[in-house]
């Protein structure tokens, strides 16, 4: 299947092989506010004070829940409830008393996470004209992009298909609160391992996944 | 349970976890088939996505009388199965929370532009009550009624409604937002033309070599199409993509070229193309010589900035041309060099030429593509014949890939506004109140008295002119259905009297067909709930004259009814006791599907539509009706210039583009309008045959245009209505996004299509918002002469502006964009300005 990209993106390399890995949720796969570095980092350095949940203007950030555990009380963001919408001036970090969340330049510097979309669960691989979280994405043509390709059994229409870059993609978030797939589950999601995220966007492009409309 | 900060900072800890969003409706759309695996039951039916131009296909899939599924069709050659993240979800928008079951009436006008004050109501006391002011209304003077349809009406329903207000009522003052929308491409259709709608249709996608956009943002808001477009692309490496536009869309961004022009000189742009053409001699001769007529029209016609202006000297004379040379047309050209309309438009010298070489090479076949960025312009018309100009210069017009081909926005704006002529100064088919032999055409199909129309042969209220009229105090009586004016229309806080001064819309009555709580029905006195989409069967026309029937699928929801059935119980009403030519009235003109024993319909919903539509069809088989025929041989109407098929064709078929042709016992569709070939093809052989002349240059014969000629009008480059001035230095443009419809009522009323884009944002160009001191996500004041509203501002670059231009969508009821945009229209079209009002913004 030929695949042109619109704008300038690098385009996802196609891993050979690859077995679709259950990605379980742990203390890891938080997402953290913007600033937080590895798990081991963030963890040494947060003392639950709570005040980057009080400079957020979005309430994005919330306290993790849980009955027991090291990670209750720390700051989470659930990006499907509310993204972080990236403030020019952060002041979450701003708030952060023992730089658990460390200072960042400039928006495009966070390194939140990165999505990574579920090809079989996103209906614009679908040939859907969706490309929502394209849309929504603050870094659009830069974090997603549009690849375009022709329908599989059908030369007259294209599938519109968003692209992440992981050079890009600063995990923000925006793209899981907009995606309108939820059954069973949501078709994108941020992968705060930037590597982890690269080996899962290879597997996604490896797929064959079938247009089910194809004549 | 949510977790705020404030409960973070006040309480130790809580173990509650919040359930995910989702959840499925009954309506989810599926992507498989596995419903037609299920009970015996589930059925399947035919219908057309009610969103946009496109007419996508769907099925809808029932079980237990609700609709359960909504798919593409695979069988539509329209769309092949595929659809937009909007009709991905189609079914949805059936089963809202607040979906309007029962009659509602407001005892207290007190209470308009509240969400109170309507109670629930029986039928017949609704039906009684709105009968009751439509008649008195009518007795005491005629011109103080309205009725305001859209292009979201199905075709039967929009004949009937515009039958009972010419035929039964007399009454010009009807109306439809497709005048909003469509009215400047249909004004450059017939002066260009003599007939509506576009020559060509969507195969021309897979044809063309160059796609030009002009203002258009087809990527959102004609996603089937521009999959169209993208695929022909992919296929071909030479083909090529020039987005004309006055700011950066998800068009442009996708575009090989974009070509950033000044708001409204789009008119000169074109113009230096035809000049390129003429003084390079790069224009078709052949197809000039054989082909064009050459006019010059009234010039300096200012703008409709008064209410008076239509009656005004200059207002009457818009619409006069007088014939000239092709020389004559050539000298006015002359201004337009590559240097001045750089300097006009912003456009470079080197862009333009490249745009000039594409029409001066004859081997290219060139899709020009527009809609409310041309139509919706104070000088559209003119820039709707700049662009059929500059395809009949070049020639580049029949040939599968090249043609001007004005995308349409609703799903029935060409099916029920415009071929049915839901406008004031329209009848069906192309025919026009104001013309002696249409009239007397109507009356025979109709059959009315000879004369009986002459009542009818001044044009009503237009749009505008009829909401300046109610805010005045001049309207008593206002009956709407599928569209939501007090949404939608330009300057609200005019026409919702919050100014002040203009409060008719508190004294007018109002009678509203609905199917949600939207802001209009805020301002009705009395609301009649109605069946919608795939709860009757209906028809819409799209973009590329295709006729397709969507069937019935369920009942209408709790006590909702069908608007026929609506508009027969209050026509029966009003017209109790009326007689034309000595019978009852009402059975004269709707006895065919009425029983008056049984005071309902005579039929089903199916047998009701094909009655109405074999009647409608009429306007177009002349042969049908034996007076018709003898007035169009006569008149030389060449009614069958748009051709319909019995009803049932469109059902076994999934729709026809229309003319649609009887050969040996088989109705042919139309593919290329006036180009000859093979009607099994898709040419329009039977219509040239009829009518028209063989062997011109590049196979065309524009039969219907007068003396086959189609007009190339010279139209200036005037200025906009409004510029930018040290008080309101920004240009603000509005418009649709892909995830929501018009004024979003149904589709955020779809829980993922809400989460998709749940706010309306202003885009706004980054330098611009350094210099006012705003970030991405801080609320703007927007201030325009007309009024004032509050907007959050996004810098993310979806849309995105040059210096000095906003943009903002107008589905969000609560931000209500349009109380500051302007009510200056075309003076030709009388289509609204929607994309140039001048603002000032601050920091709120």
């Amino acid at each position: 299947m030929e695949t042109t990209t619109f704008g300038a993106i690098a385009a996802a390399g196609v891993a050979a092989g690859g077995i679709a890995v259950c990605f379980a949720g742990n203390g890891e796969g938080l997402l953290r506010p913007p600033g937080a570095a590895d798990e081991a980092d963030f963890r040494a350095r947060c003392i639950k004070c709570g005040r980057c949940l009080e400079a957020c203007p979005y309430q994005a950030i919330r306290m993790a829940k849980g009955p027991t555990g090291a990670e209750t009380g720390t700051p989470v963001i659930d990006a499907r409830a509310q993204a972080c919408r990236l403030c020019a001036d952060f002041p979450c970090i701003a708030a952060c008393p023992t730089e658990a969340l460390h200072p960042v330049s400039a928006r495009d510097e966070v390194r939140m996470g990165c999505a990574v979309i579920n090809r079989d669960l996103c209906i614009a691989v679908q040939g859907m004209r969706c490309e929502v979280c394209y849309r929504a994405c603050p870094f659009i043509d830069s974090a997603i992009a549009i690849g375009a390709s022709v329908r599989e059994g059908d030369a007259i229409h294209a599938v519109f298909e968003p692209l992440i870059d992981p050079e890009k993609c600063v995990g923000c978030g925006l793209c899981v609160q907009r995606c309108v797939v939820s059954d069973p589950q949501v078709a994108i999601e941020i992968v705060r391992d930037y590597g982890e995220a690269r080996r899962r966007i290879d597997e996604e492009q490896a797929k064959h996944v079938s247009n089910p409309w194809a004549g | 349970m949510d977790v705020t900060r404030r409960d973070f900072v006040k309480a130790s800890a809580i173990a509650a976890a919040m359930a995910a969003a989702g959840g499925s409706l009954a309506a989810c759309a599926s992507k498989s088939d596995a419903g037609q695996q299920g009970a015996g039951d589930t059925q399947t039916h035919t219908a057309v996505c009610r969103f946009c131009g496109c007419g996508c296909g769907v099925l809808v899939e029932t079980k237990d009388g609700k609709v359960t599924a909504v798919t593409g069709d695979p069988d539509n050659q329209s769309n092949r199965g595929l659809n937009c993240v909007k009709g991905y979800y189609l079914g949805k928008i059936l089963y809202g929370k607040d979906r309007l079951t029962t009659p509602l009436i407001r005892d207290d006008a007190g209470t308009k532009g509240t969400e109170s004050g309507l109670r629930e109501a029986s039928w017949e006391e609704a039906l009684e009550l709105v009968s009751t002011k439509l008649r008195e209304t009518w007795k005491k003077d005629k011109s103080r009624l309205a009725f305001w349809g859209s292009g979201q009406q199905p075709i039967t329903e929009g004949y009937l409604t515009a039958k009972f207000w010419k035929a039964g009522l007399l009454s010009n003052n009807i109306d439809p937002n497709a005048r909003m929308c469509m009215a400047s491409a249909v004004v450059g259709f017939m002066n260009v033309f003599q007939t509506d709608e576009p020559a060509g249709c969507y195969e021309d996608f897979d044809n063309a070599d160059v796609f030009i956009t002009w203002g258009a943002n087809m990527a959102e808001a004609h996603p089937m199409l521009y999959s169209r477009l993208t695929a022909h692309k992919l296929q071909n490496e030479s083909v090529r993509h020039i987005d004309i536009t006055t700011m950066k869309t998800r068009t442009s961004a996708s575009a090989d070229k974009v070509l950033l022009f000044r708001p409204g000189t789009d008119l000169a742009i074109a113009n230096c193309v035809a000049n390129y053409l003429i003084q390079n001699k790069k224009y078709d001769a052949d197809f000039v010589r054989d082909h064009l007529q050459f006019k010059m029209g009234t010039e300096n016609i200012g703008n409709a900035y008064e209410d008076g202006y239509d009656k005004s000297d200059l207002g009457k004379s818009v619409d006069k041309t007088t014939a000239c040379t092709f020389e004559e047309y050539a000298a006015r050209l002359a201004d337009y060099t590559l240097e001045y309309t750089s300097e006009l438009s912003g456009v470079s010298v080197e862009d333009l030429t490249d745009l000039c070489e594409v029409f001066a090479d004859p081997d290219l076949r060139v899709m020009s593509l527009w809609t409310m960025g041309v139509n919706q312009h104070n000088r559209g018309t003119w820039m709707n014949h700049n662009l059929h100009n500059i395809h009949l210069l070049s020639g580049k017009y029949g040939k599968p890939g090249s043609t001007a081909f004005s995308l349409t926005g609703q799903p029935s704006a060409c099916g029920t506004a415009r071929e049915v002529g839901t406008f004031c100064h329209r009848l069906p088919a192309d025919l026009v109140v104001a013309n002696e032999a249409h009239r007397r055409y109507t009356e025979a199909v109709w059959n009315l008295p000879e004369g009986y129309l002459d009542e009818i042969k001044t044009p009503g209220y237009h749009t505008i002119k009829l909401f300046r009229e109610m805010s005045k105090g001049n309207i008593d009586f206002l009956w709407s259905a599928h569209n939501n004016w007090a949404q939608s229309l330009p300057n609200l806080t005019r026409f919702l009297g919050e100014d002040g001064e203009h409060t008719g819309i508190f004294d007018t009555f109002i009678a509203v067909n609905e199917v949600y709580p939207t802001l209009t029905t805020q301002y009705a006195d009395v609301v009649f709930p109605v069946a919608m989409w795939v709860e009757r069967e209906g028809q819409f026309g799209n973009a590329e004259r295709r006729t397709s029937v969507f069937e019935k699928a369920v009942e209408p929801v709790g006590d909702a009814k069908w608007d026929v059935w609506v508009l027969l119980e209050v026509a029966r009403r009003v017209l109790e006791g009326e007689t034309i030519d000595g019978e009852d009235a009402f059975t004269r003109l709707f006895g065919f599907i009425w029983d008056a024993e049984k005071d309902d319909f005579n039929g089903d919903s199916r047998e009701v539509n094909r009655a109405i539509w074999e009647e409608y069809r009429t306007f177009s088989n002349p042969d049908l009706n034996e007076r018709a025929a003898a007035i169009n041989a006569e008149k030389k109407l060449k009614m069958e210039a748009k051709q319909l098929a019995p009803y049932d064709e469109y059902l076994a078929h999934h729709g026809l583009t229309w003319p649609v042709r009887e050969v040996d016992g088989q109705w042919l569709p139309t593919k290329w309008r006036f180009s000859d070939g093979k009607q099994a093809d898709g040419y329009d052989e039977v219509g040239i045959e009829m009518y028209g002349d063989k062997g011109l240059a590049g196979g065309m014969s524009w039969y219907k245009s007068a003396d086959h000629k189609p007009s190339v009008v010279f139209r200036p480059y005037e200025p906009p209505a409004q510029e930018p001035s040290a008080e309101f230095p920004f240009w603000f443009c509005t418009g649709r996004l892909l995830e929501h419809w018009h004024t979003g009522t149904m589709t955020r009323r779809v829980e993922e299509l809400d989460r998709a884009l749940p706010e309306a944002l202003l885009s706004m160009n980054a330098d611009d918002a350094a210099a006012l001191g705003v970030n991405d996500g801080d609320m703007v004041q927007l201030t325009s002469p007309h009024g004032t509203m509050q907007i959050k501002v996004s810098l993310a670059g979806r849309v995105e502006p040059p210096s000095g231009m906003v943009f903002a969508p107008f589905f969000a009821a609560e931000t209500l964009i349009n109380r500051v945009v302007q009510d200056y229209y075309c003076p030709l079209s009388k289509e609204t300005d929607y994309k140039k009002t001048c603002v000032s913004i601050k920091k709120a």
